[in-house]
Parts: C-alpha cells; sequence; structure tokens
C-alpha cells in the first residue's frame, strides 16, 4: 500500500515539518510530551473540551486529512494500546474517591481506545470500515495488517491509518513500578549511550492516508509488516529473513534500518544483533532520542522513513551510521520491551 | 478461497462455565441475570447483574492455574473458554504453537477490572500489586499467549461493545488471505465496578432484568463472560467435527453520536448488508438472527428499524442478552457460539423478558423454545460506543 500523505504530532516539532528545517530539540525529563497544535481552528471548543488528548491527537493530525480526502475514505484504522488512558483513570479515581456515587460519564465514553477512530468517523462522517487495535507493542503493526487485508480482499481503496498513544500520570506510575524507566533520567542527548536499565516515556499521533495502488500521489510503499512474540534473538533473525523471503527480498534489498533503540541495557541487544547479523553494511536511523518510547512509536518511524524518502533531510540525531548509497528499501524494527517485535517493510513508492 | 470452518467453540457466562451448561440453559429459558454475590460494589443492591457464579479463585483452580500471580477477572475468564475451545478442537500443543495460528482477542476493561489496585498503583499509594502487568486491555492476550507458547500472528481489538465480532472477522479473513492457517478468535471482560459506575452514568443500567425488544424496556444489565471459536481453513479439517462455517462479515461506522445509534441506523444496516454480501446470500436466506439487542431505549429501536430496513420480514431473532447480560467485548464471541448451538441442534431459544414487543413492526422474538427448526444461515449483530456496528454471516458447513 501506499502513504499520500500524513500528519504527526509527536514531542518534536512535527507536525508543521519544522523538524527538518530548524532540527531535533533536546528532552530532559522522564516523559516526552507532545508539542501540540493550535487546535481551535480544526476543533470546535465544545468539542475540545470534552476531549481526551489521545482522541485530541488523533483529531488534530486527523481532520486535515480526512477534510481533503474525506470524499475518497473508505475507513479508519487505529491502533492504541492505552487509548485514553488519563480519562480512564480519572473515572477510576472518581468511583473510588465518590465511593460509586453520581458521576459524569464523559470521561467513561471517553476512556475506550475505539474512540480516536470513533470520533475521527463521526468529524468526517465516515461510515465505512472503522477498527482500532489495542495489542501494546505491536498495535499499530497489527493495523497495517488490517489495511493491507482490506486492500488485499478489494473492500477499501483508500484508508485512514495511524497509531496514537498518551502519557498519562498514573500510567506512568504503573510501568516505573515495575521498573520501564530509569532511574536516573539522562537527557535525549544520551538516552541512547546510556547504558541503564529502562527507557524514558513518550507519546504521539501519526496519521497516514494509504492507498491500494500506486499513483503519483504516492510519498512512500508499505509493502508488508510481521510481527512475533516472545521470541529468542535467534527467532528474531529468523522471522526478518523468512520476512524478506515472503516479500522475495534478500537482506542485500535492504539499504536502510529503523532501529527502535531505547536506552534500555537490558533489551537493546536485540537490535545490535540484527544488525551486526543479517544488515552489517547498511544505514541505521534511530528516533526514540526524539519521542523516547510508547506502544505505538512505530507509527512515527513509519512517518520518519517516508520522509526519508520525500527527500527530507533526516536530522543528524537520527543517523546511527550515515547511508553510502541511495535508500530504495527500509525494514522498521522495532520492540516493547523485548516481549513484542514487528517489522515494517518500506520502499520508495 | 479456501473456506473458514469453526472446529472448536468454548464459552463462559451467567448461565454456565462451559457450552453444555450453556446450552441446557437457553433450552430451558432460564436467565443467569441475578442479584450479583461476588463484585464489590453498592450498585449489587441497585441492579441486577449477569455475574458468573464463581469466584475468581474457584474458576482458577478449575482451570489448572491456582495461585497464579496478577490474574484478573478478564484473565481468567478468558482462560476457561479458550481451554474449552483448544479442547472441544482437539488441538495439539504443536498446532496451537505453529506460526500460522493466528491468535485474536478483546477486551473493553482488560484488566481495570481490578479498580481498587489500579487505583492504588496508579497513584503510587502503598506496596505495588501484583497486577502492574494486568490493567492493559490487550494484557490478557499477551498473557496466553505465553501461557500457551502461541508464536503466530496475535492482535486484541478494542471496538467497545463490537470488539470480539471483530476477532471472529479478522480471524476468518486472515485465513482466507493465506496469511494464517487457523485462528483463535474470540473476548472476554470481567464484570468491573469501571463499567457498572460508567454505564450508571450514563443512566442506562435497567433496574430490572433486561427487556430486549420490549416497548417498556429499561436499559441494560451488565454481564460478564468469555468465548472463543477455533477456526481454521477447510484443508485441514479432515473428519474433525464441524460447528459451522464463517461465511460473512461486514464492519462500519454508524458516524453519529459518541455513545447513541442513529434513528436511521445507517451503521447497523452497512453492516448487515455488508455481511450478507459477503456470504453472497441475500437476506431472505437467513434463518434466525441473534441480535444485539441490549434492552436500551437506543439501540433496540434502532436495530428494529435497521433489520426491518434490510429484511422486510424479519426472520426469527432474539437477545441472548436476556440470559448472560451484556458481556461487552465478550458478546459478539458468546452470541456466535450461542448461534452455531442453535445450528447445530435446529432449535430456538426464546428471547426472555420481551412482554409487549416494539410497537410498528410486524415481528416479536422468539417466545418459545422450538426444536426441529432449519438453520442454514444465521445473523449475528455487535454495536458499540463509537459508532462502531459489526454482523457476522455464521452457516452451516
Amino acid at each position: 500500500m501506499y502513504i499520500i500523505d500524513m500528519s504527526c504530532i509527536s514531542a518534536q516539532d512535527t507536525y508543521n515539518n519544522a523538524i527538518f528545517e530548524e532540527g531535533v530539540k533536546v528532552q530532559t525529563e522522564a516523559q516526552y510530551w507532545a508539542v501540540e497544535p493550535k487546535y481551535k481552528k480544526m476543533i470546535p471548543l465544545n468539542l475540545l473540551r470534552r476531549m481526551s488528548k489521545s482522541v485530541r491527537m488523533g483529531v488534530g493530525t486527523g481532520i486535515p486529512l480526512i477534510d481533503q480526502f474525506k470524499d475518497s475514505l473508505d475507513g479508519i484504522i487505529i491502533g492504541s494500546a492505552n487509548g485514553s488512558i488519563k480519562k480512564s483513570v480519572s473515572f477510576l479515581n472518581q468511583i473510588v474517591e465518590y465511593n460509586e456515587g453520581t458521576l459524569t460519564p464523559t470521561d467513561f465514553i471517553q476512556s475506550t481506545s475505539n474512540s480516536i477512530a470513533g470520533t475521527l468517523a463521526l468529524m468526517g462522517k465516515i461510515t465505512g470500515y472503522n477498527n482500532t487495535h489495542v495489542n501494546n507493542g505491536i498495535a499499530f503493526e497489527s493495523a497495517i495488517l488490517d489495511a493491507l487485508l482490506l486492500f488485499e480482499e478489494k473492500s477499501a481503496k483508500r484508508l485512514l491509518l495511524g497509531g496514537v498513544e498518551e502519557i498519562s500520570q498514573a500510567n506512568y506510575n504503573v510501568d516505573s513500578l515495575r521498573g520501564m524507566f530509569k532511574d536516573v533520567v539522562v537527557d535525549s542527548t544520551q538516552l541512547l549511550d546510556s547504558n541503564t536499565p529502562g527507557s524514558v516515556s513518550g507519546e504521539g499521533a501519526a496519521l497516514f492516508v494509504v492507498d491500494a495502488e500506486p499513483s503519483e500521489a504516492a510519498v512512500a510503499q508499505i509493502i508488508d509488516v510481521a510481527q512475533i512474540v516472545h521470541p529468542t534473538s535467534a527467532e528474531v533473525l529468523a522471522k526478518a529473513k523468512l520476512f524478506l523471503e515472503r516479500n522475495k527480498l534478500t537482506t542485500d534489498d535492504i539499504d536502510a534500518l529503523f532501529l527502535g533503540y531505547n536506552g534500555n541495557s537490558e533489551t537493546d541487544h536485540y537490535y545490535n544483533e540484527l544488525q551486526e547479523n543479517l544488515f552489517p553494511t547498511q544505514a541505521v536511523y534511530v528516533y526514540k532520542n526524539l519521542v523516547a518510547d510508547y506502544y505505538t512509536v512505530s507509527s512515527f518511524a513509519v512517518w520518519l522513513a517516508a520522509n526519508l524518502f520525500l527527500g527530507k533531510k533526516m536530522p543528524s540525531e537520527v543517523i546511527k551510521k550515515a547511508p553510502t548509497k541511495p535508500t530504495e528499501r527500509i525494514l522498521i524494527y522495532n520492540h516493547y520491551e523485548g516481549t513484542q517485535h514487528g517489522f515494517i517493510l518500506m520502499s520508495r513508492p | 478461497m479456501t473456506r473458514v470452518l469453526i472446529t472448536g467453540i468454548g464459552v463462559i457466562s451467567a448461565i454456565g462455565k462451559n457450552t453444555a451448561e450453556n446450552r441446557i440453559q437457553l433450552q430451558k429459558g432460564q436467565t443467569g441475570i441475578g442479584k450479583a454475590t461476588l463484585i464489590d460494589s453498592r450498585y449489587v443492591d441497585v441492579f441486577p447483574f449477569g455475574e458468573v457464579p464463581y469466584s475468581t479463585e474457584s474458576l482458577m483452580e478449575m482451570a489448572g492455574i491456582a495461585g497464579e500471580k496478577g490474574i484478573t477477572r478478564t484473565d481468567i475468564l478468558a482462560t476457561v473458554a479458550l481451554q474449552e475451545a483448544l479442547a472441544s478442537a482437539g488441538m495439539s500443543p504443536e498446532e496451537i504453537s505453529a506460526m500460522d495460528t493466528a491468535f485474536i482477542s478483546a477486551s473493553t476493561v482488560g484488566g481495570m477490572s481490578m479498580t481498587d489496585e489500579l487505583y492504588r498503583d496508579g497513584n503510587k499509594i502503598g506496596l505495588p500489586s501484583d497486577y502492574l502487568s494486568s490493567y492493559i486491555c490487550g494484557a490478557h492476550t499477551l498473557k496466553l499467549a505465553n501461557r500457551y507458547q502461541m508464536k503466530g500472528l496475535s492482535t486484541t481489538f478494542n471496538t467497545a461493545c463490537s470488539s470480539s465480532t471483530n476477532s471472529i472477522m479478522f480471524g476468518a479473513k486472515l485465513i482466507k488471505s493465506g496469511r494464517a492457517k487457523r485462528a483463535i478468535v474470540g473476548g472476554s471482560d470481567g464484570l468491573a465496578k469501571f463499567t457498572i459506575n460508567g454505564f450508571n452514568a450514563l443512566r442506562i443500567l435497567s433496574p430490572k432484568p433486561c427487556m430486549p425488544f420490549d416497548k417498556d424496556r429499561s436499559g441494560l444489565t451488565l454481564g460478564e463472560g468469555a468465548a472463543f471459536l477455533i477456526l481454521e481453513s477447510e484443508e485441514l479439517v479432515g473428519n474433525k467435527k464441524v460447528y459451522g462455517e464463517v461465511t460473512g462479515y461486514g464492519n462500519t461506522n454508524d458516524a453519529f453520536h459518541p455513545s447513541s445509534i442513529s434513528d436511521d441506523a445507517i451503521g447497523i444496516i452497512g453492516s448487515i448488508s455488508k455481511a450478507i454480501e459477503t456470504a453472497q446470500l441475500q437476506p431472505s436466506q437467513i434463518d434466525y438472527i441473534n441480535a444485539h439487542g441490549t434492552g436500551t431505549e437506543n439501540n433496540d429501536i434502532s436495530e428494529m428499524f435497521g433489520l426491518n430496513n434490510v429484511f422486510g420480514a424479519i426472520p426469527p431473532y432474539q437477545s441472548t442478552k436476556s440470559y448472560t447480560g451484556h458481556t461487552l467485548a465478550a458478546a459478539g464471541g458468546i452470541e456466535a457460539v450461542f448461534g452455531l448451538l442453535a445450528m447445530e441442534n435446529s432449535e430456538l431459544y426464546p428471547s426472555l423478558n420481551c412482554i409487549n414487543p416494539i410497537e410498528g413492526y410486524d415481528a416479536s422474538p422468539i417466545s418459545a423454545y422450538q426444536s426441529a427448526y432449519e438453520i442454514k444461515h444465521l445473523l449475528s449483530n455487535s454495536f458499540g460506543f463509537g459508532g462502531n456496528c459489526s454482523s457476522l454471516i455464521l452457516s452451516k458447513a
């Protein structure tokens, strides 16, 4: 399938593509907060007030795309593991603190992950296919697979596809209790070389208009997607090879890797092993030193890779190993906590 | 394109901890809705519920995982239903772990059923609980994949009350596309303070057991449960017992309101029509409808409008939520299993609590048990918040 347009809210100035001119913002906190646009022009105030952050970011990235393509969009597919987790926990806090008293339903309605795709459908009057994947660290990869299936079976020609995640204090607390984050925070320039356990927490939204067929408008192709759960390093390598074979490619056909290094000394070895064993000469790009880690962060990697194909100059911070030849094909490899691993294969259109 | 056959089913709900128990209650017209005794909520004295009448601990014992840490209500219900489904299909450990076996589940509340634990962990009160990795919707899927060493494609849906219908649809599509040979599909939701208070805040919980399609209905009854189906590509099935075939599916969005369905039922008509079209059938070939039928003012009138629009003469229909309550993400899976039981045994189960059917339509839900009723094709509907509408066609194989 082919990306013909896209929009991204992240901890960097991605919404207006300023990142490619003005450079990368250094992050100093343990949470890399999204830089949100002024929504007031896009979203009626009464709606905006009620929206959770993930719905707001989904709508902020989605509405400009919907405005342009709504007459031709056959559906919406979103990956969002946590959905509006902040609204969920705020509702839950009220249940406990008011001892199940009379509560307002707004937070409850907004709490489920499907409120992002639902709100986009509602605002754009898009009555076609609508689905939400919440499968933790491969929720966005699953959403891509969903889109590929719809295109293969010819039930859609054009879809809105994306990944959205928000940080909430409660969730940050829960995840920090289970050791997800660094005890001593280093700034984003040091993150990937920190050599300590844990990572940092991020959020964002990246949405894409994708077509089944190639056209002049295509900026990048997503060829295929794969996933594996609870693998050994050897199984990751085998999966990568199988994935390329399935697409009639070899490791030599890949020009660049986008790897999900997050500075966690306990799980970054998967990336090293894949790179050293299968792709020793290829260019390597990284992205979590820009936006931290979150369940659907591979949607940011796809956005960055598509921009590379578009000819945007990659910031020096994302280049771990510079390319020596033009980039025709990119393999994105990302895992979450070392448990769920996803591959996304992209190509110049 | 290969046919997708159903070779295993497993279910747990307020009317039983396995398929056989559920069928007996359906035949008898015996509801599982009543006063909840296990969930800790002040609303047990105000509203009836479709509670599974076993404690989490006793279900864990039943499932052979007594004493394991971090198991939520959603986890254990899923485990019990999954075990039955795997056994009924006679799936070997090698088949379960095969790269071409997909595992697709669904949940809305996930581990947030542990309201008080999440409150303490989320606010860093006291020592961390055992549930830190259990809260998120997809947690039950990951845990089961780990327990059964499932290595194939996996995802979890949360499209509110249509979630597990999407699991079944997605599993069938993975098999048809050749990306999987088998798919374990379903969903699970435990009864939770979170959802009880949510639906209460929306003022759509019924003080009486829900009355789907009655003109005086007063809201939904929350339930809990889980169901899984085993789907297999036709060429793998051999002489295995086959419960039915997944022949059609439709997924649309009503694009009308965050928590209600439009009067003109755009999404409902769309998902039903798309499902019938995928199955290459005519509406007149549908012999039985397991409706969404929540018992809310809004759902039932819109669903009747949609059914009337698609079918004209509506085939025998009912809502089994009058037995189980609304089991949210599990509903689509549970109701698919009930539909398969009706089809396999050529029987229709009565829809309960509909005394005065919704006016304006020449139709009323199935009122009494009926045997020797042949079902070749059935429709199962699931609609949710966020405008999500999904429909399935299951057929005699």
